[in-house]
């Protein structure tokens, strides 16, 4: 890294920043209730931003002998790069940089067959008709931020994946139910997630057909996940700084009702994003982003703090945590890191009871594509019951659910269960910890 | 290159049914304008490789920056693979190709100097955001990427392929107390660099979009007559059969492959639903796949009935079909699966103006901003819309998200237009943690009965 950086700065560079990944990642993959594939992937590379001239230029690299052409790549962009405001991280204790679990660096994959063989097996003892699948991936990464301005450090981070489900198909009934875990540290809730899929494949055999128009909904912490995705934008300092956060200019307001409070957590216990510092090398944390309803915090890297003149929160990230990629990526961007909600007075038991007539969502698909920068979603309830007198009483399907998190939050919140819930999201990177919810006149569109 | 991969292959080709060999390499340019910043400019070189070992039934797979170690990840990938294979192997017989693909361009990115690149953006930016007071905001995404991908297998195939790939997205966002909306315009293509010039009419009409949808009221949820335009018809195909047409749901689901038995009755007897690596110039123009396998058309639906699918040679094999050139990986980090090349919906006869006359209460939806598919229900969300009141077209909507299912919705479609135009915009498709591979789509205009729109 040091070597890099005397490269640059030999080239005329003012300052620079180096980013190395390594990463060690091991999966097993289970179809069709049978071992599949068994897959080693060792990623390796850097990045290097440097200022020349005032200007930001930046290259990355995967080849071990393409250093050199990384630094003229990077000198090259920055001759038509955007004049840069910011510092990179300067020389900063943060601490001891390992999340290092040993039992996953430690684990055969004998033992990453057995997991999933008993899960799949479980599940089968439920209903021998089911197509399960699932996997165990275990990855060590090492993260290393070196600056010109002084700052150097290396995190090292264990990873471990689990997630068991599968597709009963009954005449042309298609019913696809599953459960994901992923922290920095191995979880026992292998069984549990089993569990859990043999209740929602018992529940979700029949289908009830449900009537349009405003509805009491509960959302499942699976179902609150999908939903906040869209909160993601309002909060993220780049929306903000563009105009376009319907959050703008409300720092301090209060958005939603008094019962809700919300934060994002760089320091999550074994959250799936949880580190010490980011890709920019500042300090990760806790981050209130609404506090008993009173919008608190944006989240910003280095240039946006710099740009709207807001605290840094250790949000710059460059490996994508909401589309997890495999790749060096693009520059540092606010992105989340694990969110989490307080729960509220109520147990869930209560909360369901109390429902007459309503529909529980626990996934939403589609979430991604509506106008998320609004807090505007739409999506097809791709799992989910009809409820009446506080019992479920089937899945709804051809059902489609809408809203703004923005109105849902405020005006349309009827509780928040006391329990609090850890998910993943499956194909995304975070952990997330959600109440239910329960909310009323909920926009619900179905067939029939 | 190609006399590395012939060493390994030789070298380990013994210990097992089958083993194959990929190295990559890829340059690529990035300009990314997020309102008046210049957020992302970029260069990357990535250089990798994988190799993939199938031993009675079971696969190793291993990838890799460190290439000069590529002995010890096949070695890892055998072993793995036979650890896994407790059954016998079977691979559609192909031919094995030995063929060099060099590019054939209209015109080279790569002669293009990054500054020309800026300078080109940084307009069309401007553009957006001199365009009027309520566009709060814009966003200019391109990119192009030249691949270099070798390929070799112990049953003699060595591919060597040479591709460029460019997109990009010229956006607007505005916006109006607290409330924001966009409009964009896209391209995408492996063969010309024009793609990305001349856009200035299509960003205006874009903009304007964007400034007349924060006008526009919600979309009353419900059941309507819908009629697609050419691009959201294209995704509609994509997500609503494409995905189910992969054969690796199929293959090893019996209860699946009752329902996708070829032949069955999934739309009106006009309905034609081909999906092709044919089209040059495409994002989803296809040589030879990620098992060196030649693309070709594939016929989905014929005349209403399924009567195809997408194949790798392990699902082909397995099934008794043939290898249909469908096996691809976005890159070297991933093993290759079946997915979809260019994806459309044949011409029908139908004019739009009679499509539109013919439906009293309905929406005109337009352009897609992405769709999701599990397999029987699928999803997608229409960039603007139009109400269609008294075989007019009327009010424009906004927020329309449409749902459909499988069984149901083809044979919903009640007229196809004359009008089949194919489009490429820069996003790409995501299945097993791959994304975004390019594929392209089309479709002429298309009526659709009782589709679940969602909304207040």
């Amino acid at each position: 890294m040091k070597k890099i950086i005397e490269k640059a700065l030999a080239k005329g560079a003012e300052r620079c920043e180096v980013f190395y990944l390594n990463s060690l990642e091991t999966e097993v993959e289970y179809e069709a209730s049978k071992l599949k594939n068994l897959s080693n992937t060792e990623e390796t590379g850097h990045a290097l931003r440097l200022v020349k001239d005032g200007r930001m230029g930046y290259a990355t690299t995967t080849k071990a002998d393409g250093l050199d052409r990384l630094v003229d790549d990077a000198i090259a962009t920055s001759a038509c790069g955007e004049s840069v405001e910011f510092g990179f991280a300067g020389a900063a204790d943060v601490g001891d940089a390992k999340l290092v679990d040993e039992r996953i660096k430690g684990l055969s994959v004998e033992e990453m067959m057995k997991r999933s063989e008993d899960a799949i097996a479980k599940l089968l003892d439920y209903e021998g008709e089911i197509n399960a699948e699932s996997g165990t991936k275990r990855r060590v990464q090492t993260v290393s931020v070196a600056t010109s301005e002084g700052f150097e450090s290396t995190q090292e981070r264990t990873l471990y994946q689990f997630y068991v489900g599968g597709r009963l198909i009954e005449g042309d009934n298609m019913l696809d139910a599953g459960g994901y875990y992923g922290g920095t540290t191995m979880d026992a809730g292998g069984p549990k997630l089993v569990d859990e899929t043999i209740e929602d494949f018992t529940n979700g055999r029949t289908n009830v057909n449900v009537t349009s128009g405003p509805t009491t909904v509960i959302l499942t912490p699976r179902a609150v996940a999908d939903v906040m995705l869209t909160m993601n934008y309002g909060v993220n300092g780049s929306i903000v700084e563009r105009g376009i956060s319907p959050l703008t200019g409300k720092l301090g307001e209060t958005i939603f009702d008094e019962r809700v409070s919300l934060y994002d957590d760089g320091l999550m216990e074994t959250g799936y994003s949880s580190a010490f510092f980011d890709d920019e090398g500042v300090p990760m944390q806790r981050t209130a982003l609404v506090e008993s309803g009173v919008l608190k915090n944006f989240l910003t890297d280095l240039r946006t703090a710099a740009k709207l003149d807001l605290p840094l929160t250790g949000n710059g990230l460059k490996l994508k945590r909401l589309i997890q990629t495999k790749e060096l990526g693009k520059m540092p961007a606010p992105e989340i890191t694990n969110w989490e909600m307080d729960g509220g007075d109520t147990p869930y038991a209560e909360l369901l009871a109390g429902v007459a007539d309503g529909v529980i969502v626990d996934s939403i698909m589609g979430i991604m594509m509506g106008n998320l920068v609004a807090g505007d979603f739409a999506g097809n309830v791709a799992f989910g019951f009809k409820v009446e007198g506080g019992k479920k009483v089937g899945r709804v399907k051809d059902t489609m659910i809408a809203g703004n998190v923005y109105k849902l939050l405020k005006d349309q919140l009827v509780d928040l269960s006391s329990e609090v819930t850890r998910v993943g999201l499956m194909g995304g990177i975070g952990s997330h910890r959600y109440p239910h919810l329960l909310l009323k006149e909920v926009s619900i569109s179905s067939k029939g | 290159m190609k006399d590395r991969l012939e060493q390994v292959l030789k070298k380990f080709s013994s210990q097992c049914d089958y083993l194959e060999v990929h190295i990559e390499e890829t340059e690529e340019s990035r300009v990314q304008f997020t309102g008046p910043q210049l957020t992302d400019l970029g260069k990357k070189v990535d250089f990798g490789g994988n190799v993939r070992a199938l031993n009675k039934g079971g696969w190793g797979f291993a990838s890799f920056n460190s290439v000069d170690r590529i002995e010890e990840f096949a070695q890892h990938a055998i072993d793995q693979a036979t650890l896994v294979g407790k059954d016998r192997s079977q691979l559609a017989d192909v031919d094995p190709i030995r063929d060099d693909v060099t590019l054939d361009l209209k015109s080279d990115a790569r002669e293009v100097p990054l500054e020309r690149k800026v300078e080109i953006f940084r307009a069309y930016n401007k553009q957006v955001l001199d365009h009027h007071e309520e566009i709060a905001s814009s966003s200019v995404r391109y990119f192009d990427r030249f691949h270099k991908r070798w390929f070799g297998s112990s049953e003699g195939a060595m591919v060597y392929q040479e591709r460029i790939d460019l997109g990009g997205v010229v956006a607007a966002m505005t916006a109006r107390d607290g409330d924001s909306q966009s409009f964009w315009v896209g391209f995408g293509s492996t063969d010309d660099f024009g793609a990305a010039l001349g856009l200035e009419g299509k960003i205006t009409e874009a903009c304007d979009v964007a400034v007349e949808k924060l006008d526009a009221p919600k979309v009353k949820g419900g059941e309507y007559t819908v009629i697609l335009d050419p691009r959201l018809a294209g995704v509609f195909i994509h997500e609503a059969f494409g995905h189910l047409s992969e054969a690796d749901n199929v293959y090893e689901d019996k209860n699946l492959q009752k329902v996708m038995v070829l032949g069955r009755e999934f739309g009106r007897p006009f309905l034609n639903v081909y999906d092709t690596g044919l089209d040059k110039g495409l994002r989803g123009y296809v040589v030879y796949d990620d098992e060196g396998v030649p693309a070709e058309k594939t016929y989905l639906i014929r005349d209403g009935k399924l009567s195809g699918r997408l194949h790798s040679r392990e699902t082909a094999g397995k099934m008794g079909e043939r290898p249909t050139g469908s096996a691809r990986c976005i890159d070297y980090r991933y093993p290759p699966v079946c997915r979809m090349r260019n994806t459309c919906i044949e011409a029908g006869d139908a004019s739009f103006d009679d499509m539109i006359a013919g439906t009293s209460l309905g929406i005109y939806a337009i352009t897609a901003s992405g769709g999701q598919t599990n397999g029987e229900m699928f999803t997608f969300t229409a960039g603007t819309a139009f109400m269609i009141r008294d075989g007019k077209l009327a009010e424009r909507v906004r927020d329309v998200t449409l749902t459909g299912n499988v069984f149901k919705t083809l044979k919903d479609i009640d007229m196809l237009g004359d009008d089949l135009a194919i489009h490429d915009g820069p996003g790409g498709c995501g299945k097993s943690g791959q994304f975004p591979l390019p594929v392209s789509d089309g479709s002429p205009h298309i009526r659709i009965q009782n589709v679940v729109i969602g909304g207040e």
